[in-house]
């Protein structure tokens, strides 16, 4: 009897060491739907380590455990479950303007909507991308968890875009936009007969890409491969212009040269002349000319593949550039610009309230180089273009379309074709995307000094018995050819800049003393030859009054909500 | 707190007449010399200040008398970096006190020595030149010293004092929390003898 008993004790024990060696289950993932407010504490989220998958306008979606659904739930967050099972799935968010829409997706697979106009779609087996009804434009969720925009709301204290004077430089640039090659860029794209992507005609356009971009005489032209739906595969086509001054800084611009139409004809005829071969010729056309121009930043020309699946080739860039810690000034994203339903057509320019400040400067540049009417729209849930896998990983990026909603009787058509094409609405919305990407690469001036480098922002302390003094101390690398330098502040990132030194300063160090706590401060500084001649501008410095990547900002609404129950703290 | 130090300072202003009457001696003395700070930050600051004073001295019957004066401290400095800075921002601190004292005072021949305590009352005014940034308080605050007067001439004597004062403010910022104003005051001028 004792040794039986002395038997069960060891079995016992033997059983519950057995079982603890298994990791604890933290059950199925499933997809979550979290309303914004106002107010809303979206830095409570990056506190939870909620992994956010995309952010649309009202609300944002998560995958989310067991564990993790138990800690919102703790913390007061609102949220809905989409589905209990969203592991290893590509899931879609598709646009779904009209109920009918909404129906077709229903009938295709597993729909449900989560704000007015868009839906996350998915389908039990195959691919939902081509399940999803043909028209319907679709994004499929970020592979990694997204950047929240914590920035505050667009039109908070923001400058209207200002009056800048046009570059002679830029505008002698954007004179060399030709019409002709245009319309034969646009052209030779179509005569591939289909870019869908999965076709080996999509792959030869990609060539076609590859090969123009290698005449062009840039810096580095490559492929950038990626698969995409399971078992496709396609490439990204990335040239590049090394940027002199700052060559690990990059500006952007692209377009997807890959096409779509009716389910039945996409295989073998998809001309996507305004969708997208418009874009792509505007890229090749910038590259073309900007090629034959030194510049401080590096350029970026890329034509994106599989952007019709689900943005598949974008997201793929998008999040290898963020986990090499690329800094990205700005992506200029081009698709469908040629269509005018009615003239004169207007641009419409389309970011998040992160990117507005790109918006902006896009806006003045339509004006001084496209003479073009541009109209900004912040709606993060536009996500249905290239610009979108860059909102998710934290870059500014504005996507230039025809219209919004689109008004091309021909979209996703195969009667899309350089026929239903306006040159001079095509031609001014070149003019303008190049003019905005030569504004941030900045040509070098011939004869004017060198752009200043080195600058570094960084907070200096004063103090006597009774007050202190917080300054933010600029310093940067000393030039030959400059007499002295000039220093420019903004509190909104790229626009607005204002000099704020009296005197031309002659050192390499500068202490602004004029600064507010709670006020985030961007710098530039420039050099002024003896000539009187000034450089481009440097690199933008920011003093944030709160660290840039902090999820805390000391705002209002954030200081009265609940204290945060963290992970691990039961 | 401001009606309260007017109510005091005349109430003392009176107490001073009544005594006067029965006055034996009085004198006047000036003084300049140098003041050295308890508070580190202070001197960090400012080093070694240069305080004036004029003083009147009231020699009742027997060895007590009653002293009231007007000083003034006046320096100027660079504000601290804390961390990193390399700009030097000017400030400027001026502190005037009105004194009102007793003390003993006995005499081996022609000196006279003089050991007295009392209140001090301070303003201050702390200023950066190049911001606009500035700040000013009060404050009454006990006061020691100890002072001789040699004589030179009939009504004529030299005179010197060391001064005490701790003058908590209660204020501070980055650099030193509840700054004490006060510190060790080392002074010589001349007394006149009025009667």
């Amino acid at each position: 009897m004792k040794n039986a008993k002395v038997f069960i004790s060891v079995l016992l024990m033997c059983g519950l060491l057995f079982l603890s060696s298994f990791p604890a289950s933290r059950g199925p993932l499933s997809l979550i739907r979290i309303p914004k407010g106002p107010g809303f504490p979206v830095y409570v989220l990056s506190r939870l380590q909620i992994d956010v998958r995309q952010e649309l306008g009202s609300c944002l979606l998560a995958l989310a455990d067991r564990e993790d659904i138990a800690l919102l739930r703790r913390n007061g967050v609102r949220f809905s479950i989409l589905t209990r099972n969203a592991a290893d799935r590509d899931i879609l968010v598709v646009r779904t303007d009209s109920p009918d829409a909404l129906a077709a997706l229903r009938s295709a697979g597993k729909a449900i909507a989560v704000e007015p106009g868009t839906a996350v779609f998915w389908t039990e087996t195959g691919s939902p991308s081509e399940a999803v009804p043909a028209g319907l434009p679709r994004k499929v969720l970020s592979s990694r968890t997204v950047r929240v925009d914590l920035r505050p709301a667009v039109g908070a204290g923001r400058p209207a875009p200002q009056a800048v004077a046009q570059d002679p430089l830029i505008d002698m640039i954007v004179d060399l936009v030709s019409t002709p090659n245009l319309s034969s860029g646009v052209q030779s794209l179509q005569d591939f007969q289909t870019r869908y992507a999965s076709t080996s005609n999509c792959e030869a356009s990609g060539q076609y890409i590859y090969n123009v971009f290698s005449g062009l005489g840039l810096d580095d032209v490559r492929f950038a491969p990626f698969t995409f739906a399971g078992s496709y595969s396609s490439r990204n086509v990335v040239a590049e212009k090394a940027g002199e001054t700052y060559p690990d800084d990059i500006v952007i611009i692209c377009a997807h040269y890959d096409s779509t139409s009716p389910s039945a004809s996409r295989l073998t005829l998809a001309p996507g002349a305004d969708d997208n071969a418009s874009g792509t010729a505007a890229v090749i056309e910038a590259a073309r000319i900007l090629a034959l121009y030194p510049l401080d930043f590096t350029i970026r020309f890329i034509a994106f593949s599989a952007e019709e699946w689900g943005l598949y080739g974008s997201r793929a860039y998008a999040a290898a550039a963020r986990q090499a810690g690329e800094s990205i000034v700005g992506v200029i994203n081009l698709d469908m610009i040629a269509y005018a339903n009615a003239m004169p057509e207007d641009l419409q320019v389309i970011v998040n309230s992160a990117s507005g400040w790109l918006a902006d400067r896009f806006l003045v540049a339509a004006v001084n180089y496209g003479v073009l009417g541009a109209t900004k729209t912040v709606d993060a849930s536009f996500v249905y273009s290239d610009h979108a896998p860059f909102w998710d990983s934290g870059y500014p990026a504005l996507l230039a379309i025809e219209d919004n909603p689109l008004n091309n009787p021909y979209y996703h058509q195969t009667t899309d074709t350089l026929d239903k094409i306006n040159l001079a609405f095509f031609t001014s919305a070149t003019r303008a995307s190049l003019g905005l990407l030569a504004e941030l690469a900045q040509p070098i001036k011939t004869g004017y000094p060198k752009t200043p480098v080195g600058l570094t922002a960084t907070q200096a302390v004063y103090s006597s018995l009774f007050n202190a003094l917080k300054t933010i101390r600029l310093t940067w690398t000393s030039q030959a050819d400059a007499a002295g330098y000039n220093i420019y502040r903004t509190n909104f990132s790229h626009l607005g800049y204002t000099k704020i030194n009296s005197a031309l300063v002659t050192g390499t160090a500068f202490t602004d003393d004029d600064v507010t706590a709670d006020l985030d401060y961007y710098y530039v500084v420039t050099a002024v030859g003896a000539t009187g001649l000034e450089s481009n501008r440097s690199r933008e410095n920011d003093w944030l009054m709160y660290p840039a990547d902090s999820s805390v900002r000391s705002t209002p609404a954030i200081r009265t909500i609940a204290p945060v129950i963290l992970r691990g703290i039961r | 707190m401001r009606a309260r130090h007017r109510t005091a300072i005349s109430a003392l202003f009176l107490l001073v007449l009544a005594i006067a009457a029965p006055a034996q001696e009085l004198s006047l003395s000036v003084a300049a010399g140098s003041f050295r700070a308890s508070e580190t930050t202070y001197r960090e600051i400012y080093g070694a200040g240069t305080p004036f004073a004029a003083d009147i001295w009231l020699k009742l019957k027997g060895p007590l008398g009653l002293a009231a004066g007007f000083g003034r401290l006046s320096d100027k400095g660079t504000a601290l970096p804390l961390g990193e800075g390399d700009v030097e921002y000017l400030v400027k601190f001026v502190r005037t006190s009105i004194p009102v004292t007793i003390f003993y005072q006995f005499d081996i021949k022609a000196i006279d020595f003089r050991v007295g305590a009392g209140l001090g009352f301070h303003s201050y005014k702390e200023n950066w030149e190049t911001v606009s940034l500035s700040y000013k308080g009060h404050k009454i605050s006990p006061r020691f010293y100890t002072a001789v007067a040699f004589a030179v001439l009939p009504r004529l004597s030299l005179f010197g004092s060391v001064t005490y004062d701790t003058i908590p403010t209660g204020a501070g910022s980055l650099a030193a929390s509840d700054v004490n104003l006060g510190g060790l005051q080392l002074l010589g001028g001349i007394s006149f003898r009025i009667f």
